[in-house]
């Protein structure tokens, strides 16, 4: 579904180079855990397969397409969804109009939108009242559910998130994972977790690490 | 559709913004608006007064060049002729001839011919006489003349050459009284009878004031007679063919002179005229005036009857000057107005492009998102411009409402100092001018007064009013306010990545 080759990336010279000749493929209906300490660039590379940036050598591959050639907002239009750690919803909407407007973003073909998005909402206990609130008025765990909904509601096959868990409690982040973990099995969806969580990275299909600018297939 | 959704969103929800922009915006339009109120006002006051005016050019004789010529003449023959007044000068009058040719050219409205002069009351007519008291008035006139003024009311003091004399009457020879003057601007009308025509050519035929018909008892088709003005014992017996009132009211100067008082106007044929004159002034005129029907062919006129015409001897005054003196001040607040509307439109884009630019760097992180979720840029940027555009029409709809009043004070005030200015200078320009020009050419004073109280109406009428088409124009100067501020403002957005944003 999703091939990295031979990827390379650094910010000011190839000397300092984040990572060379990376080569990693992610198959749909499951979920992979990158692991790293901060300031590896795991982040960065997340950032390369979600479309946000560009590798400055190597290519990515979706469905045996360069993304550069799908053109990268298209890419992200289309065929990725990005959670992030800070949640990143519009704050002036409600938890529904964030997922609706997403929805219409990416031309989902749901006719009901609205009603979609409410009972996804419903499935992660953000009931309807919540659901009408302005997402600034929920909770961390609500908003980065929420946050979650936005992603999975595009219909999108793969779905990126960068440290979903990391603000929040224990007991939060495992309901997180789990529901991860359900989309990806359930929904055939291909779930990438960045994350330096080892928990986390637990819950996950595969581990890769990255450690001195190489990925590490730990799992 | 989905950015038009998220505007009215983002306008719903951020209130303290959108009413901040709102006033921002609606101040900006009221100004343009009023701008454009008061320009609008100002060219149709000026289309008005244009119409009002219309576009008359007058024949007459060329009394620069005369004088300069008497002048040359007089210096030419001191060394011999040591008698020889150097202040004087000798008028041609215009030959009927040259004056019929140009009224024959194209574009004319309507044409007359002025020839003007007096004649002395006899037993069958008395002057209306502007003293009370016929004694005192004798008196007082007997002694001007010894001082070398001429006297009034005295039929015994004629002492004018040909047709310059004094006399009881001033007689206006025209061509028709509805083209003359005190008929056209309303000063007098017709109550009874009819008006001089150009069937009267040739006829004895006279319209006298009703103040002088009812003094001597008179009515349309009675006659009377009346003397040559240089000698007393030539009389003429004349008929009344109408009678006229007049509005028009003595000065000071006329309270003196019998043929000052407007009730002592007798009009005629220009051909009667020209008999009191005497037989040097066979097939003349004193003046000819032309009105045009397209004021726009002013020039082409001129140079058309210039060449059908001595300009030596012969000029064509155009009301050209009292025209733009006359819009003068209207020009001046319609300038004001339009650099009213450029200067506030560019204020404004420069505003409001510094406020969006501050919103969007407020914005960045939604902007992030928004591209991070796939939305493009283009739309992004129809996010904001939305945005822009509903403040604009809320704002648009305030501006109509308050625009006319502001128009309406700001205008009235920029009106009455041009006014002011232009008073001082046209009072300061008569007092410069010299005194009256006397009746005897037929226009001078006349057209003044005319000018001046035609100038007071026109530029007291200045109505501000608010029209769909100002309201069209304010909406396409709020769309280019709005456009440019978003577009320039959004250069910004074109250079944001959403990773950089996303991630900082």
């Amino acid at each position: 579904m999703l091939s990295v080759k031979d990827v390379g990336y650094w910010y000011e010279n190839k000397d300092n180079s984040l990572y060379e000749n990376v080569n990693l493929s992610f198959e749909p209906g499951k979920m992979y855990a990158i692991l790293g300490s901060s300031g590896s660039g795991k982040t960065t590379f997340l950032s390369l397969i979600a479309g946000l940036d560009k590798p400055k050598e190597g290519t990515i591959l979706y469905n045996d397409k360069e993304i550069n050639k799908i053109g990268l907002t298209n890419y992200r239009k289309k065929y990725v969804s990005i959670v992030f750690q800070s949640y990143n919803l519009l704050p002036y909407m409600t938890a529904t109009q964030n997922i609706t407007t997403a929805m219409e973003i990416s031309g989902s073909i749901q006719p009901t939108k609205k009603e979609y998005a409410t009972k996804l909402l419903d499935s992660v206990g953000i009931d309807n009242e919540l659901a009408q609130k302005k997402v600034t008025k929920l909770s961390g765990g609500q908003q980065q559910r929420v946050a979650i909904i936005r992603a999975m509601c595009c219909d999108h096959d793969l779905i990126v998130a960068d440290e979903p868990t990391g603000n929040l409690d224990e007991k939060t982040s495992k309901d997180i994972v789990q529901f991860f973990e359900k989309i990806a099995h359930t929904e055939n969806k291909c779930i990438i977790i960045v994350t330096h969580e080892k928990e986390v990275a637990d819950a996950c299909d595969h581990i890769f690490e990255l450690k001195h600018h190489e990925f590490q297939v730990i799992k | 559709m989905n950015f038009i959704k998220r505007a009215l969103l983002s306008t719903k929800a951020k209130k303290g913004r959108t009413i901040l922009l709102i006033c921002i915006f609606s101040a900006i339009l009221i100004f343009v608006l009023a701008g454009l109120t008061i320009r609008s006002a100002a060219l149709s006051a000026t289309e008005s007064a244009k119409k009002s005016m219309g576009a008359t050019i007058t024949l007459s004789t060329n009394k620069e060049a005369s004088f300069s010529k008497s002048t040359q003449q007089s210096t030419d023959s001191s060394a011999t002729d040591s008698s020889v007044d150097p202040g004087s000068y000798s008028v041609t009058p215009v030959p009927l001839e040259d004056a019929t040719a140009i009224a024959k050219l194209d574009n004319i409205k309507s044409y007359n011919f002025l020839s003007s002069t007096s004649a002395g009351a006899t037993d069958s007519i008395t002057p209306i006489s502007s003293s009370d008291s016929t004694s005192s008035s004798t008196e007082e006139s007997s002694s001007q003349s010894q001082q070398g003024m001429p006297s009034g009311g005295d039929q015994d003091s004629n002492s004018f050459g040909a047709g310059n004399a004094q006399g009881d009457f001033s007689i206006s020879g025209v061509l028709t009284t509805a083209a003359a003057d005190d008929f056209s601007d309303g000063t007098s009308k017709i109550v009874e009878g009819v008006g001089i025509t150009a069937a009267d050519v040739d006829s004895n035929n006279v319209v006298i004031e009703e103040t002088l018909a009812e003094a001597n008892d008179l009515s349309v088709g009675d006659t009377f007679t009346i003397s040559n003005p240089t000698d007393e014992t030539v009389t003429y017996d004349v008929t009344i063919v109408g009678i006229y009132s007049s509005s028009s009211s003595s000065d000071s100067l006329g309270m003196n002179f019998n043929f000052l008082n407007p009730s002592n106007t007798i009009y005629t044929s220009y051909t009667f005229a020209n008999t009191l004159k005497g037989d040097d002034y066979t097939g003349t005129i004193d003046s000819a005036t032309y009105e045009l029907s397209d004021p726009e062919t002013m020039s082409a006129f001129v140079k058309k009857a210039k060449k059908l015409i001595d300009t030596d001897s012969f000029s064509l005054q155009t009301n050209d000057q009292a025209y733009q003196q006359m819009i003068e001040p209207l020009d001046n607040v319609a300038s004001f107005a339009k650099n009213i509307v450029v200067l506030v439109t560019i204020a404004g884009i420069i505003i409001l492009s510094l406020i969006v630019m501050m919103s969007i760097r407020e914005r960045k992180y939604e902007i992030g998102v928004l591209l991070s979720i796939g939305e493009s840029r283009v739309k992004v940027i129809g996010q904001f411009f939305i945005e822009m555009f509903l403040i604009m029409f809320v704002s648009l709809i305030i501006a109509s409402f308050s625009g006319r009043f502001v128009g309406n004070i700001v205008g009235q005030q920029l009106l009455d100092q041009q006014t002011t200015e232009s008073t001082s200078t046209s009072s300061s320009n008569n007092q410069n001018g010299g005194g009256p020009s006397g009746q005897g050419q037929g226009g001078g004073r006349g057209v003044s007064s005319i000018v001046s109280s035609k100038t007071t109406e026109e530029v007291a009428s200045l109505n501000i009013t608010l029209s769909i088409k100002e309201i069209v124009q304010l909406g396409g100067f709020g769309f280019a306010i709005c456009l440019l501020s978003v577009l320039l403002s959004s250069i910004g957005i074109l250079r944001l990545q959403p990773k950089k944003i996303l991630t900082s």
